[in-house]
């Protein structure tokens, strides 16, 4: 290669490059090499290259360079270490440099091309420094979260805990409220007139309204909270039926309405008793709620693959198919109950519907205006 | 005549209870808190013992402790008057020694059956 391409070649290198001889003496050397260290070309030529590296590593260096004579090869210097250059005013600035062997008529020379990596190892620090920023700002945030979640853990069970207490609270006031509007109304005391005797029915029948909707709130707020635990136990489902169906036999009869059951089998499953129940009484009570004088209330049970359905079915006053979906809503009411019936608290679906889910089953309706009710829910067998 | 004692630190709660047993002929004598209903126990030896769980300094539970470990009120019926009505409180008070459990609000017909079954 002419002397003058070669020469244009050597300087167009964005990096610093050198060649040493034999002996470790500068031999050649670009612009870029005078820039990065600070010398100029004559203060350069024919010293050796250590003049470069930092003084205490300039011995070692020695030793490095007469190694390479034995096993030249082209590579990275010092991989996975700092390298250093030092500038003619004794400054240090990190480098990466690569060496290839070569010779000539001189005999063995070593070419390094040195690149200053100042820039790239001040982006590297503040990508670091970014990065561990990052990690802390993580860490923090992951200790945050964990206190709110403990906090909120916290307000959950004051929540319970006020819950439970505000219950008591209003229970107990009632409790006089309901049990001395009983004695007034059973004349114990001395006769009422028509009027005092409604009055008080009104007292006592509101107060025990007023129970009701304290009971179905502390009941669904349990459910939502998931504080509600079953308790599941063995039992036949037969003997439950047939209790739910005596706790509204008082009520139907007053309206004559007919209780009728239709059991397939004897079922054992296994579920919370206590809540199964409630579940049945609250469709038979709604059933008979708002079936007319005269009509009929029927409980159908059956074996449905790994669950057992039973059905509430009624003659009562139905509900509309736009009413479905709602009626399993909080405080939702299907218009004005019967004559005679116990106001209810619009709860009672909601409680019905989570207390079936919970259990793992499900609950539908399907009816029409004035074409009865029919409410059918799911418990599995076996859980 | 048979003697209740009832404590509850609520006079309108002792008024009702009173009235409903004085009707049925009980004589009825009345504590407004724990420390009270064990004294009252100890002067007046009743036949029966109704205690609210949920008063003031010595509660229900403390009283039936009190007097379940003397061995004269061993065997005396004592009922639980609550407004509790949360699972397992039943369970709690009848392993702390009561023999009766009536929850607030009391159905009238319900605590003479109940106080009709423990002195028969």
């Amino acid at each position: 290669m002419p002397d003058e391409r070669f020469r244009q070649l050597l300087e167009a290198a964005p990096d610093a490059i050198l060649q040493v001889d034999e002996e470790g003496r500068i031999i050649l050397m670009n612009r870029v090499t005078e820039e990065m260290f600070g010398y100029a070309r004559e203060e350069l030529l024919g010293q050796p290259v250590e003049v470069l590296i930092p003084e205490e590593l300039r011995k070692a260096h020695v030793g490095h360079r007469a190694h390479y004579r034995t096993r030249p090869s082209t590579r990275a210097m010092g991989t996975g270490l700092t390298l250093q250059g030092l500038r003619k005013d004794g400054s240090r600035f990190p480098v990466e440099i690569s060496l290839s062997p070569g010779s000539s008529q001189e005999g063995f020379h070593a070419t390094a091309i040195v690149r200053d990596i100042t820039e790239r190892k001040l982006a590297d620090d503040r990508f670091r420094a970014a990065q561990e920023q990052y990690t802390q700002k993580l860490a923090e945030t992951n200790r945050e979260l964990e206190l709110r979640s403990r906090e909120i853990e916290r307000a959950d069970r004051l929540k319970s805990e006020f819950l439970a207490s505000m219950s008591h609270e209003l229970r107990t006031p009632l409790h006089t409220i309901i049990g001395f509007s009983e004695l007034l109304g059973e004349e114990l005391e001395g006769p009422l007139n028509e009027k005092q005797k409604r009055f008080v029915q009104h007292i006592h029948n509101d107060s025990m309204h007023l129970l009701d909707l304290i009971n179905d709130i502390l009941d669904l707020s349990k459910i939502e909270s998931g504080r509600l635990e079953l308790r599941p136990e063995p039992f036949d489902l037969t003997a439950v039926v047939t209790e739910s169906i005596a706790s509204v036999r008082a009520l139907a009869e007053a309206k004559s309405i007919a209780l009728e059951t239709l059991l397939d089998v004897p079922m054992a499953i296994e579920a919370d008793r206590l809540r199964v129940k409630q579940v049945l009484v609250n469709l038979l009570s709604n059933a008979v709620k708002f079936t007319p004088e005269g009509g009929r209330v029927r409980v159908e049970a059956g074996i449905r693959g790994t669950f057992v359905a039973l059905c509430v079915a009624d003659t009562g006053v139905g509900i509309s198919s736009e009413e479905h979906a709602s009626i399993f809503e909080k405080f939702y009411q299907v218009g004005a109950t019967t004559q005679g019936v116990r106001e209810g608290t619009g709860l009672g679906l909601a409680i019905t519907k989570r207390l079936v889910e919970q259990h793992g089953g499900s609950i539908h309706v399907e009816s029409e205006r004035n074409r009865g009710s029919r409410f059918t829910f799911t418990i599995p067998l076996q859980k | 005549m048979k003697k209740v004692l009832v404590a509850d630190d609520r006079a309108t709660g002792r008024e009702l209870v009173r009235t409903v047993l004085e009707n049925s002929g009980y004589e009825v004598f009345e504590a407004t808190n724990g420390l009270e209903a064990v004294n009252q126990a100890h002067e007046l030896s009743p036949d029966l013992i109704i205690l609210d769980i949920h008063m003031p300094g010595l509660d229900g539970f403390g009283v039936i402790e009190q007097l379940r470990s003397e061995e004269h009120f061993a065997a005396t019926p004592i009922i639980a008057l609550t407004a509790s009505a949360m699972m397992g409180d039943r369970e709690r008070a009848m392993a702390a020694g009561f023999t009766g459990y009536v929850t607030k609000p009391i159905g009238l017909n319900a605590l003479r059956a109940e106080v009709a079954r423990l002195l028969r």
